[in-house]
């Protein structure tokens, strides 16, 4: 490694602390705004607790004791929704991908092989979501889904197999088959070896594929509103529904957002490396 | 996407022998793991859409078609096409040519998608430059550049109105101290007004929720393209420095281009994920004012849910379908002459 220049140094260290403040600064504004007194967030803005502004805990003690049941509600059907499609999405996809990393497909109608599979697979990713629109509402309608955590699962689940499958037959094609290979010549079934020694094998790959697929249901807003209306509202749902609601009362939607926020950050923070890896998987594979 | 085409993967499956294909209970099992997610997005994707498609022929409304309610009002049934109780109809179509409130939020949409995608890869390739360096902190610095992309939009939006309120927000404060700053400075001082309509004036408006969408993705085209360079082997670049090259010679000639295939596909994927946008909209502008932030997905979910009219809501929902196709397939026809495979 050579020696760098002084300059370039500054220069690295202060595009990064510029960065980071752009990043890191709003969060801290949500921070402190949830503990501010409402004349304290409406007028010039203030900026460092007990220096500028008296900091205040009442509408985090309003958000989790007054309105705590509701709060419970949402947070609850989040967590159902994704942890749910999560699930599935989990499932199916490491399912398909290891069928199109082991298997030979030719689905002799279109001419596809396993490449062409996996792109189409993909490619569903990339489809508007607005298409589905209408006919969601309609089938959604007629099966009597509207407004249940079932429904929302299936949804999601639509939306997240695309990318699970993509990851995971990338990781499945990084794991060598010879240990499979071993296990069924024991006498273990194709399945028993799946489960029992691939997937165990797999567990970044699927860690990426869950942290993905739950982030992205738990901050999905389009269908969670279209698909809900009272009893499975969801968190970015019942957040955006204060705009309108109560006029806009930042020191209690700041503390909202937090409660929406803070479980995804810090699972993702926790899982950074898995997360990581599977941004550059699925864009340096794609 | 690269593995669209089918001769180029290369991985442990490309070259192997089909591991015992022959056994029947191969036979089966190749079958039950991929047919579940092949059958969701049959049923959950491809029906959908050819059911949108239909419907986008059509006069259907939430609670029945215009055909069922006149007959329901003439006292009749079975009036609409093939005895079915609506009709078929090309007038969704017709009115999409017409309708300048479509075509606005066609054009903002592509605003978005083009200045995002721009503004985000500029910003995003800056960015992992910096970050390709070795600095202290790193490790840190790669955490906390994940933490956007995890928050969810619409908390995003809450706090872009937060920190663009014309008034109240530390930016409006920042722009008002730089004013008295600037008046104070001998010779060219004077009354200068920084003062911006970030979110209550449609094209400054526009831009602010380009930032937004910027603030939370920019770390994503970072991360990715900070992968890209750090598989680009050292010797590459010693060779260069050997030969002379300076850094901006470098930068230009080698990590540039040898990026490109990347670049691509992270800008591709940027695109198609703007083309989606609603949620920031919703919250910040609600589309407003008048409709000069509204996007596509907006309007298709307003035509929906709120004018119920299920039919055009499908029809245009066909519009954004036909701007994302083409999107992605001149951009992939432009990045396949640039930049062709196999670069690395």
């Amino acid at each position: 490694m050579r020696r760098r220049p002084l300059w370039k140094s500054i220069l690295i260290y202060a595009v990064v602390l510029f960065w980071c403040f752009i990043v890191l600064f709003p969060f801290y504004w949500l921070g402190t705004t949830s503990f501010k007194k409402p004349l304290d967030a409406t007028r010039l803005p203030k900026y460092i607790p007990y220096y500028d502004f008296e900091p205040t805990t009442e509408h985090w003690e309003y958000l989790l004791e007054v309105r705590g049941d509701t709060l419970w509600r949402h947070f609850r059907n989040s967590l159902i929704a994704a942890g749910g499609s999560t699930a599935a999405a989990v499932l199916l996809g490491a399912m398909a991908g290891y069928g199109l990393s082991r298997f030979r497909y030719h689905w002799r109608g279109l001419n596809w092989r396993n490449d062409n599979i996996a792109f189409w697979i993909i490619s569903q990713r990339f489809l508007p979501p607005a298409l589905f629109i209408v006919p969601f509402l309609i089938l959604y309608a007629n099966l009597d889904l509207i407004d249940s955590h079932i429904g929302l699962i299936i949804a999601y689940t639509m939306f997240n197999i695309p990318f699970a499958v993509w990851i995971m037959r990338d990781f499945f094609d990084s794991i060598p088959v010879d240990l499979e290979d071993s296990a069924r010549v024991d006498g273990a079934t194709r399945w028993k070896a799946f489960v029992r020694i691939v997937l165990p094998l797999s567990a970044p790959g699927l860690a990426s594929v869950a942290i993905f697929s739950f982030v992205f249901a738990w901050n999905e807003y389009l269908y969670a509103l279209m698909l809900t209306n009272f009893d499975a509202i969801t968190m970015p749902v019942f957040i955006a529904g204060q705009n309108t609601q109560r006029g806009v009362e930042w020191w209690y939607i700041s503390a909202l957002a937090l409660t929406a926020i803070v479980p995804v950050v810090l699972i993702g923070l926790m899982l950074e490396r898995f997360l990581t890896r599977g941004l550059v998987a699925g864009a340096l594979k794609g | 996407m690269e593995a669209s085409n089918p001769t180029t993967r290369t991985g442990p499956a490309a070259g192997k022998p089909p591991a015992s294909e022959g056994t029947s209970e191969d036979r089966i099992m190749k079958r039950v793991f991929l047919s579940p997610a092949v059958i969701v997005l049959l049923l959950l994707s491809i029906f959908p859409l050819f059911w949108a498609l239909g419907l986008s022929f059509t006069d259907m409304q939430r609670g029945g078609s215009t055909t069922e309610r006149i007959a329901e009002a003439a006292g009749e049934t079975g009036q609409g096409f093939l005895g079915l109780d609506f009709s078929l109809t090309m007038r969704n179509y017709e009115r999409i040519f017409n309708d300048e409130r479509l075509q606005a939020a066609a054009r903002n949409t592509l605003y978005y998608v083009f200045i995002g995608v721009i503004v985000q890869y500029i910003i995003g390739f800056g960015l992992a430059l910096v970050l390709n360096e070795s600095f202290r902190g790193r490790n840190l610095v790669r955490v906390i550049f994940l933490m956007p992309m995890m928050t969810t939009p619409v908390v995003v939006a809450y706090t872009g109105r937060m920190m663009f309120d014309s008034y109240r927000s530390p930016l409006a404060d920042l722009l008002r101290h730089a004013e008295d700053w600037i008046a104070g400075i001998p010779l060219i001082g004077g009354d200068v007004s920084l003062a911006a309509p970030w979110l209550t004036e449609g094209s400054w408006a526009r831009g602010t929720i380009v930032l937004m969408d910027s603030w939370q993705w920019i770390p994503f085209v970072t991360l990715i393209l900070l992968a890209g360079m750090q598989a680009i082997p050292d010797d590459v670049y010693e060779a260069a420095r050997v030969d002379g090259a300076s850094s901006f010679q470098i930068l230009r000639k080698i990590t540039f281009p040898l990026l490109l295939p990347i670049s691509a596909t992270v800008v591709l994927i940027r695109g198609l994920e703007i083309f989606k946008i609603i949620d920031v909209i919703v919250v910040t502008t609600g589309g407003g004012p008048g409709s000069a932030t509204e996007s596509l997905t907006m309007y298709i979910y307003k035509t929906a849910l709120t004018f119920g009219n299920y039919g055009y809501a499908a029809s245009i929902s066909f519009v954004l379908l036909i701007l994302v196709i083409v999107f992605a397939t001149v951009f992939l026809t432009v990045t396949r002459r640039i930049a062709p495979r196999g670069m690395y």
